[in-house]
């Protein structure tokens, strides 16, 4: 099997000839390579080479056009600081009030921002992988872009205390994400995966996420599967255990799960969907590669019966992890 | 009278309405309820069953960020000048280490710890080891609260209580929390104790109080 059937199988619950690997390894492809992170985020195709460096270093089932959680509200209109070896950040936000979101327009991906040199990652991705290994696009998912327009703490204050303009920004947020993930899949990427850290229990109520946000998501992966995603893959942080049982609903091929949440609470309530995770992503820069060979020997047994499952970690890899660790996860599943 | 206008702004409190909150807390002072009683009875059991209410597992920034915002204003009405009261248990410095920008988190803690009663000097973020250590020394800090969501300011967090003894300051606890450094042990961190929650900082700093 090649990466993509290996991954098919694990998500269709069928057997693959191993269980499928995927590093969520983003700023460290960069770092691998000798390149300074805030040039990586910023031009497309160095950001695919580094990508191809690590995948051959490494040899897992997954490249990512990721560049940082910044690309959209930097297109609609937020100003970004670089830096030289860590992500940019938010300098001023796209919206200073929610009564400016009129003035805001959904931002062209092939010309906006740095969407056009993420488009470029993806189309040389798949170029140079074809359909051997999974090129993974990404977009926000519409609460953390609606805090990435207006600033967290505005964005929740404004979904309390005035609910419609809430669901108006979410709204444009949802169209922002559905055009520039539709162009990622255009461009070639097999799949966008939808990160949205806002979402987290660890932010908001599972309430707030079941009213707020589960309609807007499962629009985004109807959009998504329509314009030809191999799969819809949810990546939301933090203990998800109270918000997981929506991701069917919503679409979701493919459960990122993090550290603090528990891998057997999650098989019982997704009993048909594809779950990954859930190594602690800071053990990759302070854990011996010993450790992190043993947790990945725990997780495979913990779903050796159940199949449907991609060993990964919780969220990123961090930047500065050691490439060790790294190679003893992806070892595990050999 | 004034004792059942307490449970309403209690209530308000809890609810994270603030409008409510400020006007019940204008009607105690008016009723000539001392803003130390409004503190302990209104405030601070308000934030004690916020936090029987937020376990690890069930806490949310958002609840905690209505609540906190309520209590804030109430603090303006209470004492006008700077929003915290006179007296304080201790000085906390707080602050996010060079290279991170994230602030939210911090300032939850900030919210918390003002509103059980202490004073927080905080030092923003992307800033430099020196600074905070320099801050705390000043204000005679009790301890140092550092945040951090991202895991590349962690060889700074580890210098915070080496520095802090070179300098003879190794009675000011450190402590550390953030999506980041919450997923370390203490002992790696080369601090005092790693926080899970806002809360559970709360917790820890009142035990430092105890034992003084």
């Amino acid at each position: 099997m090649n990466s993509i059937e290996r991954i098919n199988a694990a998500v269709s619950f069928e057997t693959p000839d191993r269980v499928p690997v995927i590093a969520q390894i983003f700023g460290h492809a960069a770092v691998l390579t000798g390149v300074a992170l805030g040039e990586y985020v910023r031009d497309g195709e160095l950001l695919a080479r580094c990508q191809i460096k690590a995948l051959e270093h490494y040899g897992y089932d997954a490249v990512f056009a990721v560049m940082d959680v910044n690309v959209e509200t930097e297109a609609v209109g937020s100003a970004l600081e670089y830096r030289v070896d860590n992500y940019p950040f938010v300098k001023s936000y796209a919206l200073s009030e929610i009564t400016d979101l009129d003035s805001l327009s959904v931002p062209d991906p092939y010309d906006a921002g740095r969407m056009p040199e993420l488009l470029k990652a993806v189309t040389i991705l798949r170029r140079e992988v074809g359909d051997e290994v999974l090129v993974v696009g990404c977009v926000l998912g519409p609460i953390t872009l609606a805090t990435q327009l207006l600033g967290i703490k505005k964005a929740l204050y404004l979904a309390i205390d005035k609910p419609e303009s809430f669901d108006r920004l979410l709204d444009f947020s949802t169209d922002v994400i559905i055009r520039f993930g539709t162009a990622q899949i255009e461009a070639g990427a097999h799949l966008p995966i939808v990160f949205d850290p806002s979402a987290s229990p660890a932010v908001i109520p599972h309430q707030f996420f079941r009213e707020f946000e589960l309609t807007r998501l499962t629009r985004v992966f109807a959009s998504f599967k329509k314009a030809g995603a191999k799969a819809n893959w949810l990546h939301i942080a933090g203990p998800t255990d109270p918000i997981l049982p929506y991701y069917p609903q919503a679409g979701v091929d493919i459960a990122n799960i993090d550290y603090n949440a528990d891998p057997l609470a999650a098989q019982q309530v997704l009993p048909k969907t594809c779950i990954d995770g859930n190594i602690k992503p800071l053990s990759f820069v302070e854990a011996t590669p010993e450790e992190i060979a043993s947790e990945s020997a725990r997780l495979l047994n913990l779903f050796a019966d159940r199949g449907g499952y991609i060993l990964s970690s919780g969220c990123e890899i961090p930047p500065e992890s050691k490439p060790e660790s790294i190679a003893a996860m992806v070892s595990a599943t050999r | 009278m004034s004792e059942l206008t307490i449970n309403r702004l209690l209530e308000a409190l809890l609810e994270g309405n603030q409008s409510l909150a400020v006007v019940e807390s204008r009607k105690l002072l008016e009723n000539d309820v001392k803003p130390e009683r409004i503190v302990t009875e209104g405030i601070e059991s308000a934030m004690t069953q916020l936090d029987a209410k937020c376990t690890v597992e069930q806490f949310n920034l958002l609840e905690i960020m209505l609540v906190g915002r309520a209590v804030m204003e109430v603090m303006k009405v209470l004492y006008p000048t700077d929003g915290s009261p006179p007296d304080t248990k201790g000085i906390v410095v707080t602050g996010a280490l060079e290279g991170d920008v994230h602030d939210l988190g911090k300032n939850i803690l900030r919210i918390v710890l003002t509103a059980k009663g202490y004073r927080v000097v905080d030092c923003g973020t992307d800033c430099p080891v020196e600074k905070l250590i320099d801050t705390a020394a000043q204000e005679a800090a009790l301890t140092i609260g550092v945040s951090g969501l991202i895991t590349t300011v962690i060889p700074q967090v580890r210098q915070v209580t080496a520095i802090l003894s070179e300098r003879g300051l190794g009675h000011i606890k450190v402590m550390a929390g953030g999506a980041a450094l919450k997923q370390a042990t203490a002992e790696s961190l080369n601090v005092d104790f790693v926080a899970q929650t806002a809360f559970d900082g709360v917790h820890y700093i009142d035990q430092i109080l105890e034992v003084k």
